[in-house]
């Protein structure tokens, strides 16, 4: 009559003296990888920040948490007019802010909407670009890492044109071709066309990926800046991308 | 007024699309000599057995590619003239290619009573306000529709086929595991799909649309309990046969489908999907309330 519970109490300890092992040791060898060597960062993806909210340090106002932030010193090096472009912004950000039209969001931004992304990524011939889907308004982008260079401009693109390679064990995307529209967070941090973007995506374990950010922009920044935040594996079992399709007017009232 | 410029953009943006359109029937009118000829072949001549494809590491034929309707891109799923060879009555159907109904052999689709009124209501006023313009025109996306009006390309990745379509960068997800689907409850513009191969066959299922987009540029709908079962049936590296059954017992008295044949895009080496903003470059059609108001 006993068995059955010390049974159950035995598999609990054997489970609980493995545990912490196992998850103390992810060596770099233990990261998953693709056939041809490459860190497989295949699978959905989702920031827990107030990245979009602001960038910077920031105290909770009335639907807005408070958070630290994600900049590299926290400090944004704005020139002078653009200081004041950007405190305008953000006097006028319940209107102003591109989200709140559903335009594409932009690089970095779309990382952090703070809805699910799922990264496709294969060796052999579909190695050639790899393929990140957004549940935010059905963004889509190519990262092509077949050694193409970016169109030759000049082209304004919302979502930019992304040609990526690999340094070591980090997948490095640069980004250019963006058009002035769009802004990094609801707090009006902004950009002109000439923004460059480059993203670096480093798995540090197999559910986690350092995700850090130089953004330049000579018509705007006196000097490139830096932001990071980690990217967190979705690993609830069936966990799938769902629809945020964003519509800058009532659908509903037309098409319940 | 402020509305009326609105509205007179929004116009703009139909005549636009109506223009492109307009210049994609020409094209297909060519290419289609008459009805007779033009019409789809029967649904069971598809078969794949012939062709041994090229196969990607996780067994699937490898279809990566864009892909594009053989003929016409306008989606109308109807004949523009009855079986007779006689203009269809209700003079709307301007497309010069094949039915993509393909079964009933009427080429009509099976709507309910209730529901052959609202097409026909709906159709009327397709050039009309409020909720009568197309979702599509709005940039709103359609499971349907991405196929047959821009590139449709497929992507494929371990355990995963991916169907992107450029009109407003819409993409289905789809899984090639027995996962089931997602709830009953959360319904999506761009539906849920499973799919698994048989042989050079994708068989995709289809649930859980919110059925917003219609189906047609003639005011087709189906309803959120629409059951799609698509099937591509890759002939070769040159040739893909669709076929979707309709089956919704809210709106159709039978299950019905549609067919039509895909073939690759014809680009240069090296071609790429660029950005396609349709919300953000539409923006008096996709952003503004005031256009779609009801005149009184």
């Amino acid at each position: 009559m006993n068995k059955t519970p010390h049974i159950a109490m035995l598999i609990g300890a054997v489970a609980l003296s493995f545990t912490p092992a196992a998850a103390q040791s992810p060596a770099a060898s233990a990261l998953p990888r693709l056939a041809d060597g490459k860190p497989d960062l295949s699978g959905i993806w989702q920031v827990f920040s107030t990245a979009n909210f602001d960038l910077q340090d920031h105290a909770a106002q009335k639907g807005v948490p408070a958070g630290q932030g994600v900049v590299e010193g926290n400090e944004i090096p704005y020139q002078p007019w653009a200081l004041a472009k950007k405190q305008e912004n953000f006097k006028n950000r319940a209107t102003a802010d591109p989200e709140t039209k559903c335009y594409l969001p932009g690089v970095p931004r779309i990382t952090y909407t703070g809805l699910p992304f799922q990264f496709f990524q294969a060796s052999g011939k579909a190695s050639e670009k790899i393929t990140i889907l957004y549940e935010y308004a059905h963004t889509n982008r190519y990262i092509y890492t077949n050694g193409t260079p970016h169109p030759k401009g000049p082209i304004e693109w919302w979502m930019g044109d992304s040609r990526g390679h690999w340094e070591g064990d980090t997948l490095v995307v640069d980004n250019v071709h963006f058009n002035d529209q769009t802004w990094f967070d609801r707090a009006g941090n902004f950009h002109s066309e000439q923004l460059h973007v480059v993203e670096r995506y480093t798995l540090i374990d197999p559910d986690h990926i350092n995700y850090q950010v130089t953004v330049e922009d000579p018509k705007v920044f006196t000097r490139p800046w830096n932001l990071s935040m980690i990217l967190y594996r979705r690993k609830e079992k069936n966990f799938q991308l769902l629809e945020y399709e964003c519509y800058g007017f009532d659908v509903e009232k037309y098409y319940p | 007024m402020r509305i009326g410029a609105r509205g007179f953009s929004a116009i703009a943006a139909l005549i636009l699309r109506g223009l492109i359109s307009w210049g994609l029937i020409l094209w297909g009118g060519i290419l289609a000599p008459g009805p007779a000829a033009g019409q789809a072949p029967p649904s069971d001549t598809a078969t794949s057995a012939a062709w041994n494809p090229p196969r990607l590491p996780d067994g699937q034929p490898d279809v990566q590619g864009m892909w594009i309707t053989a003929v016409n891109a306008v989606f109308i799923l109807t004949p523009a003239v009855t079986d007779d060879g006689a203009p269809r009555p209700d003079g709307r159907a301007r497309q010069s290619g094949p039915s993509r109904v393909i079964d009933p052999p009427d080429h009509q689709i099976p709507y309910q009573p209730w529901a052959k009124e609202k097409q026909q209501r709906l159709q009327a006023n397709k050039d009309g306000e409020g909720e009568f313009v197309d979702p599509q025109i709005r940039c709103l996306p359609s499971p349907i529709r991405g196929a047959f009006w821009q590139d449709f390309q497929i992507l494929q990745y371990p355990g995963y086929i991916i169907f992107e379509y450029e009109g407003n960068h819409v993409f289905r997800i789809i899984p090639l595991d027995d996962r089931p689907h997602a709830s009953n409850r959360i319904k999506l513009w761009m539906g849920d799909s499973r799919a698994h191969w048989e042989g050079t066959t994708l068989v995709v299922d289809e649930t859980n649309m919110n059925s917003k987009g219609r189906l047609s540029r003639e005011g087709d709908f189906a309803s959120e309990t629409l059951h799609l079962t698509e099937r591509y049936t890759f002939l070769d590296s040159k040739k893909m046969h669709y076929e979707a059954t309709f089956d919704d017992p809210t709106v159709y008295t039978r299950p019905w489908k549609i067919g039509a044949d895909f073939i690759p895009k014809r680009a240069p080496a090296g071609y790429e999907q660029w950005e396609e903003a349709c919300h953000e470059g539409e923006r008096d059609a996709a952003l503004s309330d005031l256009n779609l108001s009801s005149k009184k």
